[in-house]
């Protein structure tokens, strides 16, 4: 395992990699200082919601107050604030930096703009999932609004897949076809009745779009890979598609997902959960899972914190890294009950999967990795050449509506604990190799 | 007790929590209407006198009532005034440990109180258990809080004397209490008056007897000795009682405005005889206001809004009933809005799905219909909920009143239902002057992104609360204290730090230390 994991890790030489380090300096430059790190989440935050630079600028200028040294945000930032005329061109400034920033981690605007990002990193060797960021969904238009997106989107995507080249390596495991056109949805934007006291509300008014969403898939030969959010809506989001995957008419198709998070305490109870319904669905395509560490570390902790609730994650870092490593061997053993796709950018959780999966017997095609687009890109490149399939999670959307996401990501990427954050600030390898 | 710590609400995403919860309203419900007696010094007297009913289904007699009659008034204050001096003499430390035992034992019947709030009050389940964990919570903190206080603030000190400050309880202390929160505002008026000393003769609103009765006992089973606690259920003339009698040092009320007012003007006569100026504190509501400027993250202002204007069917003297928008967002505010207002469910709140319960009783209906009624004779398009349950409860459809005209009762009066007008603004400037011109002053919202404008807001706002990037509902004990200034209320803050001073009289001891010039 410390070979593959030091094979994927060394190899960091393309040019595109070389530019990246770079962003990540400044990004762990601007992390190291709490307060500049914070400036700079709600400078990308608002910034869809400001008219003009001007407006952009007096935000920063207000978010920068009392920092004493503004560091590599100074350029744009404190200086400008006792000039008007420097401060417009540091908002623009401003504006060009956080554009550049969503572009780094959303793939385009809609589909069409993301068709070929998308193709090129299927030449490249890897495949994707597509994500339609959206802000919430608070009517019933907009959880209309967003099923329908993902029909189109589902339609669109098979089109343009249909024309990219043949690529065995990715298209098929030991069980069979793997597809090409992978969505990811969000329960929680398919409804605005979710209620972490009533699920059966959410659930009752997301059933029905969920399963027209499903038929298209399956009409389509599709991957709909449905994502796992917060606390509050995981019980309804479980079983909403636990019940579904035993609908008969979805005995033969789609090729479903599921995401199971490693860093709640509960989660190799719900993995056993998923496993026995899986196996009584008695379906001809298998449940896909995916194994992420969990992206609400912050919110569940605080909600917890706030109500006087024990925290539903694991507070311990390592504790979610074990955790994840006894999930990957759950998962892999199931092979091929469950297809599992081990999604992380931490060199040991993706080296542990892939040293255990050849250890089990597994075929390299027998499992995935799956990155974050401007996140796992490096990752991508090492998990490729070493010839396993890699998915890379795309998102698709407007500035607005991607701001959450690209913020959650930020956080995730600037996190002292986190594994990029460490690369980032030169720690050595092996030791980020050890046991958690 | 060193710290305080808020009661933990239950977590009612997992099913276990909700199913207990509904066995014991079931519970509840098969053991049949509570018999709720007046209690004076620990003697109990019952003969059905009133009813209180469940606001949902409004045949459904919850409690039986004793009514308290002026006689036994004048006993009740007379006996607490007797119990005064021996229970000022308790030290903090046990009057604390008593208040201690108490919260325990609403923290071992919390699932049973929870229901019964949600029968009494109509009260959906996630208030009703933040009710009673608040009511745990004033128990806790102010005795904490009394303990800390008897021990005096530091003051000067200068060679040859020795000066020391110490507050006492001032004596009997009149508690009238809403129905809003039917637990935690009697308990906390009560247990403020309690920790520091003073004997209380408390008076439930009509409408939640049963709440009272289970505050009574919890006290009673904490040891409270007899005479420090009446239970005087009745209608305004219980109130009305107390609060005229000569030996009623401190009046404690939260409630209308209009009773309110009248409390101070009565309380500001001195009665033959009568040697103390008696205290009012007097919490009356509000007419408050979010406001959402052009840079505010919609995703959160949606959900928010509908929480603190909706939530409890606006029956929370915190609860938002004015809306003002940034013109530049203002339509697309209204549409999701008025979306999302679409997706409130009406229902009786014992359903956990249900956000909107019906109201208490049947005039507050009609008077938030006449209110909506004129908002739109007078110019104002309206947004309802279009689903009603049927049944006799007293349910009103969530409303939004978009272009009421200023003069219009929905933008000058309290409502006390889930009513809210939206108004565009011009900017953030033009919004503040709006909360300005208003009598009230309890609660406000500011949704904006930009910390320069929340601390001109914070700088100028007249609101006893202000809530920056939330809702505008929801004060904790110890973290927000809560309270309004103008005409909302005497500036008093529930909750907080300074709240218990109104209980006491300060007393200040200087001694001379020099004897022939020796100086200790």
């Amino acid at each position: 395992m410390l070979e593959l994991g030091r094979r994927l890790g060394r190899r960091r030489a393309s040019a595109a990699a070389v530019k990246r380090a770079a962003n990540d300096r400044t990004m762990a430059l601007v992390a190291a200082d709490p307060e500049l790190r914070a400036a700079l989440f709600r400078l990308v935050d608002v910034a869809p919601a400001c008219r003009g630079n001007e407006e952009l600028r007096a935000h920063l200028a207000a978010y920068l107050e009392g920092i004493e040294d503004p560091g590599p945000l100074a350029s744009f930032g404190s200086r400008a604030i006792d000039s008007r005329a420097l401060g417009r061109a540091s908002g623009g400034v401003a504006a060009t930096m956080v554009r550049q920033m969503a572009k780094r981690f959303i793939v385009g605007e809609t589909i069409v703009d993301a068709a070929r990002p998308i193709e090129r990193i299927w030449r490249d060797g890897a495949t994707v999932t597509v994500d339609l960021l959206g802000e919430a969904t608070v009517t019933e238009e907009e959880g209309r609004a967003y099923a329908r997106r993902c029909d189109e989107a589902l339609v669109e995507l098979s089109r343009h897949a249909a024309g990219w080249a043949d690529r065995p390596a990715v298209e098929a495991d030991s069980i069979g076809p793997i597809p090409r056109v992978n969505l990811s949805v969000k329960v929680t934007a398919l409804t605005p009745l979710v209620r972490a006291a009533a699920p059966e509300r959410g659930r009752a008014d997301a059933v029905g779009r969920l399963r027209e969403l499903m038929r298209r898939a399956a009409g389509l030969g599709a991957h709909l890979h449905v994502d796992m959010e917060s606390m509050d809506s995981r019980e309804m989001i479980l079983d909403l598609v636990l019940d579904l995957l035993a609908e008969p008419e979805f005995a033969a198709g789609p090729s479903l997902g599921l995401v199971l998070q490693a860093y709640l305490r509960d989660s190799e109870e719900m993995l056993e959960r998923i496993l026995a319904r899986a196996a009584a669905a008695e379906r001809s395509v298998p449940l896909t899972i995916r194994l992420v560490k969990g992206a609400y570390w912050d919110h569940e902790t605080i909600e917890a914190a706030q109500h006087g609730w024990a925290p539903p994650v694991w507070t311990d870092k390592a504790d979610s890294d074990r955790c994840f490593e006894r999930l990957t061997r759950r998962l892999l053993d199931s092979y091929p009950l469950v297809r599992t796709a081990i999604a992380s950018h931490n060199l040991r959780s993706v080296a542990y999967a892939a040293a255990y999966a050849e250890q089990i017997g597994l075929g390299p095609a027998d499992f995935e990795i799956q990155v974050l687009r401007g996140l796992g890109d490096d990752l991508q490149e090492a998990v490729v050449e070493a010839g396993l399939r890699c998915r890379v999670y795309c998102p698709v959307g407007d500035m607005v509506s991607g701001m959450a996401y690209l913020v959650r990501r930020l956080l995730e990427n600037t996190s002292n604990a986190s594994f990029l954050a460490s690369r980032a600030s030169g720690s050595d390898l092996d030791a980020l190799l050890g046991r958690p | 007790m060193t710290r305080f710590v808020n009661e933990s609400v239950l977590e009612l995403r997992r099913a276990v929590e909700r199913e207990r919860l509904a066995a014991a309203l079931a519970e509840l419900d098969r053991r049949g209407p509570i018999e709720v007696p007046t209690v004076i010094g620990g003697e109990r007297r019952f003969a059905p006198g009133f009813d209180s009913v469940d606001p949902g289904d409004p045949g459904r007699v919850v409690a039986r009532a004793n009514a308290t009659t002026p006689a036994e008034v004048a006993t009740a204050v007379a006996g607490a005034a007797a119990a005064a001096g021996d229970w000022r003499a308790t030290p903090a430390e046990e009057r604390a440990a008593i208040l201690a035992r108490a919260a325990g034992e609403l923290r071992r019947r919390r699932y049973e109180l929870a229901a019964l709030a949600v029968r009494e009050c109509a009260k959906p389940w996630a208030e009703a258990d933040a009710d009673v964990c608040e009511a745990i919570d004033f128990l806790e903190y102010y005795g904490w809080r009394a303990v800390e206080l008897e021990a005096g603030p530091e003051l000067i000190q200068l060679p040859g004397e020795r000066n020391t400050l110490h507050y006492r309880g001032r004596g009997v202390a009149a508690v009238i209490a809403p129905w809003n929160f039917p637990l935690a505002i009697p308990i906390g008026m009560s247990a403020a008056a309690l920790a520091t000393g003073n004997p209380v003769c408390l008076k439930p609103a009509e409408q939640s007897p049963a709440c009272a009765l289970a505050l009574y006992e919890a006290l009673e089973a904490a040891g409270l000795p007899a005479g420090v606690l009446s239970l005087l259920p009745g209608e305004g003339e219980v109130g009305a009682e107390l609060v005229g009698h000569p030996d009623v040092q401190t009046i404690a009320f939260t409630g209308s405005g209009a009773v309110g007012l009248e409390i101070i003007r009565r309380a500001a006569a001195v009665a033959p005889g009568q040697r103390h100026l008696k205290r009012t504190v007097v919490e009356m509501g509000g007419k408050n206001a979010i406001i959402v400027d052009a840079d505010a993250d919609l995703d959160d202002v949606v959900p928010a809004v509908l929480a603190s204007a909706f939530g409890f069917a606006g029956q929370k003297c915190s609860a938002a009933s004015r809306l003002l928008v940034h013109e530049r967002v203002a339509d697309h505010l209204r549409e999701r809005l008025e979306g999302a207002l679409e997706t409130m469910l009406v229902g009786q709140a014992e359903d956990f799905g249900t956000d909107v319960p019906p109201l208490i009783e049947a005039a507050s209906r009609q008077r938030a219909e006449e209110i909506v009624a004129a908002a739109a004779a007078g110019g104002g398009e309206l947004a309802r909920v279009e689903a009603m349950p049927d049944g006799e409860g007293f349910f009103f459809a969530p409303t939004l009143v978009f272009g009421a005209p200023p003069e219009a009762r929905v933008i000058t009066e309290e409502i006390f239902g889930p009513v809210l007008s939206v108004e565009p603004v011009a900017g953030v400037e033009e919004a503040c002057e709006r909360v300005d011109a208003q009598a009230h002053a309890l609660t406000g919202g500011i949704f904006t992104r930009n910390p320069r404008t929340v601390a001109a807001v914070a700088a100028r706002t007249p609101v006893g609360n202000l809530y920056v990037n939330r809702g505008t509902t929801g004060a904790m004990v110890g973290r927000q204290p809560f309270g309004g200034n103008r005409l909302s209320g005497n500036g008093t803050k529930a909750g907080g730090p300074d709240y218990l001073l109104h209980f006491v009289d300060p007393v200040a001891v200087t001694e001379n230390t020099v004897r022939h010039g020796l100086a200790p």
